[in-house]
């Protein structure tokens, strides 16, 4: 009673003083920003998803994305332990003895992530969980197969680690290859043996799925519709994938032998104009997502968006009355789950957010090659030749789209998009001819070249000097990387810069390119 | 290419012909003006216009306009090698001199053909819609011996602006010669967006 009397005799501006150290140092903790679940932005609006993707280059048959009552109906992903897949020559004694003993670890409480360092950490794990163990790609006897890592020349790490696909848990003796993490494609394996993660990964990921037809006897119907689901976009003009299917078994298997590591046929894309896959080291400064521009990314609910669409939900679009796994719209909203991989559950938004920061977090490794002399001269030239046109520094892209041959900007883009208006000439076929084509191919940043490689958006050069010499505009060329499966030579076009320089200049700017 | 500017130059005939005939028509209708008065004002007429076109012909200069910009750090020269100017200039009488100008964005070259290709777009010279750049004066000073100031309208892009053009005149006999140099801030004038590379400012140098 004393103590209450004496407080209340206290002045008010002593009250005051009492708040002084909240003001002075916040509410939260210094080094850690809270977050709580009401921060989340709910990403697959009706609205959002509108207009956040680009127009397909045919706009007839621009994706239309699930509703957001279908997308917040599916269940949400349960992340449970993975574990390391080894060559079967590496593999630790036991080890698969050992897997099969394990139970069900759930190693993702979304309750418990509360500063951003819990995000990064949790987008960290979400990077290399895989969300399909159906066998999208591959299964369990590729992996235990020695002529699997023969056959695609499947990089590995020094342990013996093939570090594209893990193990997922499900409960004991439920032990699944995962397939289809973002690591599957952003992870490379360095020459010395250490993971880069984010990077342009170097998985031979249709070399793979290859093996894997052929090995699992798939009869030519299968492969035609799986290579369907994939890449069919009956609505580009000619049709190609249509006549890759129409050529019989053989020769598709031939197309997904012919991409080489580096790049990957996502579903929707093809590989018959495979992209290059793309770096996500720095990806939190660009504009555009996919090659072709396709997701814009103006914030990180952008980024979230691409992930989700990106894992495997764009199975689930329409492009006119077009669906690729065959679906009606009658039989997509029956509320019957589709189980295709990717398309019968989803990340929450938490997670997502996770993912998303995560990536945003990515850096650089430190860069070996030094500016020196040489080097110098090639940055003067490099501004010499007006490549900072288009590769500005500090990014080393100007974040812009740029139209391909064949495509015409619509006036309407000028307003709502970053567009820079004119062609380089590389090979327009991903941006006319696929699901995901919009007409344009982005600005790439040259930031991390040294890293990097094959390069252009088609993967058709496995060097810079390749991309400096004139010989690759003749159609008796071998490209020295992606070389379509039905073709000797082929020229590889485009992007006609610097090829005048001497021998000399060119050595300076490669030599400045690598410092970037 | 043909940039039309003998319009500008053809017009005064064209209009004072129309004035002619209208006066014929007069005279064919009412009959009250005899033939030696008819004589009169048509050498009244020729007269007046022969001093005119004598020093206002319309003529394409041997050299190119020059621009500089700054890009990364290096100058790039730019030209534009299509062009016409108009000059009716007497240092004595500047209220009465003209000079006038238009040039052909088309003919832009950089040294790079691509970089061309992106200036005619619709992001720097927009040439479909915008096929001139004008240069027409407004009034001289003089600034000294044979150096005079200009206030020039430039049109680049459909936007027009008033800016000040100090340029030097060198005479031999009848033959004048011009230099003139000046600057612009190229987004005054929509000629691409804020960059961190390349400088607003464009250094042009015209010569004729």
């Amino acid at each position: 009673m004393k103590i209450k009397e004496w407080l209340s005799r206290l002045p008010l501006w002593l009250y005051g003083c009492m708040l002084l150290p909240l003001l002075a140092f916040g509410l939260s903790k210094q080094d850690a920003s809270y977050f709580s679940f009401s921060d989340i932005p709910r990403i697959w609006t009706d609205e959002a998803m509108k207009d956040w993707e680009l127009p397909n280059s045919n706009p007839e048959y621009s994706a239309q994305p699930v509703s957001e009552e279908f997308y917040y109906n599916l269940p949400e992903r349960v992340i449970y332990k993975t574990y390391p897949v080894y060559h079967p020559d590496h593999e630790p004694e036991g080890y698969w003895e050992w897997l099969h003993e394990q139970e069900a670890e759930i190693v993702l409480d979304e309750s418990k992530l509360l500063t951003e360092e819990d995000y990064i950490k949790a987008g960290e794990l979400l990077f290399d969980y895989p969300i399909d163990t159906l066998g999208a790609v591959i299964s369990t006897k590729h992996v235990r197969n020695i002529d699997f890592y023969t056959a695609t020349e499947m990089p590995l790490t020094p342990e013996g680690i093939m570090p594209f696909a893990q193990w997922v848990v499900a409960g004991k003796g439920k032990v699944y290859l995962g397939n289809l993490s973002c690591a599957m494609c952003h992870t490379r394996v360095m020459d010395d043996g250490s993971l880069l993660k984010g990077a342009q990964g170097n998985w031979p990921g249709d070399k793979a799925f290859a093996f894997a037809l052929e090995t699992d006897g798939a009869s030519e119907r299968a492969i035609q519709n799986i290579t369907s689901f994939l890449f069919a976009s009956p609505f580009a003009e000619g049709d190609p994938h249509g006549k890759l299917l129409a050529a019989g078994k053989e020769a598709i298997l031939e197309a997904y032998r012919a991409v080489p590591e580096g790049a990957f046929g996502r579903q929707g894309t093809s590989i018959l104009f495979p992209p290059q896959a793309p770096n996500l080291i720095g990806v939190k400064d660009r504009k555009y997502l996919d090659h072709g521009g396709l997701g814009q990314h103006r914030n990180i609910e952008d980024m979230m968006r691409y992930i989700s669409m990106n894992q495997a939900l764009d199975f689930l679009n329409f492009y006119g009355d077009y669906n690729p796994i065959g679906l009606t719209k009658e039989r997509l909203n029956s509320g019957e789950p589709i189980f295709f991989p990717g398309t019968y559950d989803r990340h929450s938004d938490a997670q997502l957010y996770a993912l998303a920061k995560y990536i945003y977090s990515l850096s650089p490794p430190k860069n070996p090659n030094k500016p020196s002399e040489l080097s110098e001269s090639g940055k003067i030239i490099f501004a010499e030749q007006g490549c900072v046109t288009c590769h500005t520094p500090p990014l080393f892209t100007n974040n812009k789209l740029t139209p391909t041959d064949g495509f015409e900007v619509p006036d309407a883009h000028y307003d709502k998009y970053d567009i820079f208006g004119i062609s380089v000439g590389t090979d327009p076929g991903y941006t006319m001819k696929t699901r995901r084509g919009t007409g344009y191919y982005k600005v790439p940043s040259l930031l991390g070249l040294w890293y990097r490689g094959p390069f252009l958006h088609d993967a058709s050069l496995a060097n810079l000097e390749d991309l400096f010499d004139s010989a690759r505009l003749k159609d008796d060329y071998v490209p020295t990387a992606f070389k379509p499966h039905d073709v000797k030579t082929k020229a590889v076009k485009g992007h006609e810069f610097g090829m005048e320089l001497n021998e000399m200049d060119k050595k300076a700017l490669i030599a400045y390119l690598l410092t970037l | 290419m043909d940039i039309g500017y003998l319009d500008i130059v053809v017009a005064p005939w064209g209009s004072l012909r129309k004035c002619c005939v209208r006066r014929e028509n007069f005279n064919y209708l009412s009959g009250k003006i005899d033939f030696r008065s008819r004589l009169l004002i048509l050498t009244l007429i020729f007269f007046l216009i022969v001093p005119f076109l004598l020093s206002a012909q319309s003529f394409k200069p041997e050299n190119p306009i020059q621009f500089k910009i700054k890009n990364a750090g290096i100058t790039v020269d730019g030209l534009i090698s299509d062009w016409e100017v108009m000059v009716d200039f007497d240092p004595k009488k500047l209220t009465q001199s003209s000079i006038r100008g238009k040039a052909n964005p088309e003919s832009i070259q950089t040294g790079i053909k691509l970089r061309d290709k992106h200036l005619h777009g619709r992001e720097y010279f927009h040439i479909e819609k915008f096929s001139f750049i004008s240069l027409e004066s407004k009034s001289f000073r003089s600034k000294g011996k044979n150096a005079f100031i200009g206030i020039f309208e430039l049109q680049i892009r459909g936007v027009k602006r008033e800016i000040e053009i100090p340029f030097t005149l060198s005479q031999t006999g009848k033959q004048q010669m011009f230099k003139g140099e000046f600057t612009i801030d190229r987004l005054d004038y929509g000629l691409g967006e804020k960059s961190l590379v390349l400088s607003d400012e464009v250094r042009v140098v015209v010569e004729f």
